[in-house]
């Protein structure tokens, strides 16, 4: 058995930023170049390896999506369309091979802790991931990221019970459709009520169907909830399940939007209200567990808000548990 | 939209000679709580699940004594007994919003609808009025809520939905109600997008308001 790493895995790449728009986007690459500058300029560096992934193969990324898709999608970059499947959801040349760079990015995150050393991993990738179904893109998302990471982690790892925590501010549909009748994947999500915000799903009767009836979760906040209802239903809602489920590992659909300066979303999240989700997520994980957690970015679009969350997550990937205190404040 | 459209065509019916018993096990074995009572072609009446529960004791709260009277008595009643006679019924040339209306004013659960000829040609529930305003409201379409209060006046909403033209977004569905305040109007609208942004935005540099759903009035 390898030692553990006193790090945690920080997976990003350059090539990130070049899935572009080209008109004023709120997912944009700013926002990966200002986590990637917040990591390598602060006293965090010292303890963070950062990791550039290879693009995800195909025979990894078909695993959640179709190869029609994928031919779908590649043919629509290549051909200079501005956007996939919904307006909302741009593209350029490069979109088809980043999106493949950003699943590869996530892969590359579980094979930090699944193969060690690390306990924990950190994967700022863009473009996000959350919204893609098998077949369709949209918000933003052309990859699932995090149901490709799923199913890699089962086939490669040989992972049976895996559970997902969205706390993005909009419901990971995608995800949702790809694992609902799957109860070796536990798909949980917090998010404002689908009355209010995209994609108007997510409503808390959703709970899976078939045989992954009992295994999807779904938790709807008003608009206006922050740290205290998010913490709230952490405690009495999603720890028991948790803890009930037993996964052997947790995958983070980590969106930063929830923040009370993002634009996009109604909720008063703070900083250190994602810390303490994030402290939460790693106790639940080393009660219930194996404490390996990756995280995976997805929404977040007021980029110092973006930063500033972000700092408390990977502060508390780094120190959970650990004596050392933390580093807010240091510089 | 019209009633015809939304009607189920194939009408669960009882004769008006059968008994309360034969209307009772139809309704269970066809999974609906009404049923049009029938004298040839002609609708006579209509009868509920309710109109016979209330009329009969719960079965499971008597013993065997009085179970096997009520079942008699279901036996050799017949539903004429029972039945709604003249039911609030529906043209199949009315619209939805009639069916609305009367489904509403009158507070029944379905409405038989009939061919000018007074021909029983479908029947209407609330469950399907509730399924028209679901794909009405598009909430089971990815989109996105938006509320932007106008002025009551014509052409106020052009311009929302001019602004909204710009950029290239589906519209999914449309709504306004009165503002309580008065003199203005609530607009509900489901874009086909996470990007609204950009749509907040420009909406607001020509002066109109968008409701914080945090404190929006109704």
């Amino acid at each position: 058995m390898n030692v553990l790493s006193e790090k945690i895995a920080f997976v990003t790449h350059p090539d990130y930023t070049k899935h572009y728009p080209t008109y004023d986007h709120p997912e944009c690459p700013d926002r990966v170049t200002a986590i990637a500058n917040l990591v390598e300029n602060s006293a965090l560096a010292a303890h963070v390896d950062t990791l550039h992934p290879e693009p995800a193969p195909i025979d990894q990324v078909t695993l959640v999506h179709s190869p029609a898709y994928l031919e779908k999608l590649k043919t629509a970059c290549e051909n200079g369309n501005f956007w996939f499947d919904y307006e909302d959801t741009y593209i350029n040349a490069f979109s088809y091979e980043i999106a493949l760079l950003s699943a590869g990015g996530c892969i590359e995150g579980a094979r930090a802790v699944l193969e060690g050393p690390y306990e924990r991993a950190f994967c700022s990738v863009r473009p996000p991931g959350h919204h893609a179904a098998g077949d369709l893109g949209m918000g933003f998302c052309l990859l699932n990221n995090i149901a490709i990471t799923s199913r890699v982690a089962q086939r490669q790892w040989g992972l049976e019970k895996i559970m997902i925590l969205d706390w993005d501010v909009h419901h990971g549909n995608g995800t949702q459709e790809i694992f609902e009748k799957d109860p070796s994947v536990f798909y949980v999500s917090i998010h404002e009520h689908p009355t209010f915000i995209f994609p108007g799903t997510g409503r808390r009767w959703e709970k899976g169907s078939g045989p992954g009836s009992g295994y999807s979760m779904n938790i709807p906040l008003p608009p206006g909830a922050g740290d205290s209802e998010y913490i709230h239903s952490m405690e009495s809602l999603i720890i028991p399940a948790i803890k009930e489920f037993a996964p052997e590992l947790i995958l983070i659909s980590a969106g930063f939007d929830a923040h009370n300066q993002d634009p996009l979303s109604d909720m008063t999240v703070t900083e250190e209200g994602f810390r303490k989700l994030t402290a939460l997520t790693l106790e639940a994980s080393r009660d219930y567990s194996s404490g390996k957690v990756v995280s995976i970015l997805e929404g977040g679009y007021h980029l110092e808000a973006l930063k500033a969350s972000v700092r408390m997550h990977l502060e508390e990937l780094i120190f959970f548990g650990k004596e050392e205190k933390c580093l807010s404040g240091e510089e | 939209m019209f009633v015809r459209r939304r009607m189920k065509r194939s009408v669960i019916t009882v004769n008006k000679d059968n008994s309360l018993i034969e209307a009772k096990s139809k309704m269970v074995r066809h999974g609906v709580n009404q049923l049009p009572v029938m004298d040839g072609e002609t609708i006579v009446g209509i009868i509920s699940k309710r109109d016979i529960d209330s009329a009969t004791m719960p079965l499971i709260l008597l013993g065997e004594k009085e179970e096997g009277k009520i079942r008699e008595i279901l036996e050799t009643t017949k539903v004429t007994k029972l039945m709604t006679k003249n039911p609030v019924v529906a043209n199949v040339n009315d619209t939805l919003e009639d069916a609305v209306i009367l489904i509403h004013d009158h507070r029944v659960g379905s409405l038989p609808v009939l061919t000018d000829e007074g021909k029983l040609a479908g029947i209407i529930s609330k469950t399907d009025v509730l399924e028209a305003f679901i794909e009405a409201l598009g909430v089971n379409e990815v989109s996105q809520r938006l509320e932007v209060v106008v002025d009551d006046k014509p052409g106020t909403l052009a311009e929302v939905i001019n602004i909204i033209k710009r950029f290239k977004t589906n519209l999914i569905s449309l709504m306004t109600t009165p503002h309580p305040l008065g003199g203005k109007r609530i607009v509900y609208l489901r874009v086909a997008s996470l990007n609204v942004l950009p749509i907040k935005k420009a909406l607001e540099e020509k002066g109109i308001e968008i409701l914080d759903p945090r404190n929006a009035p109704g």
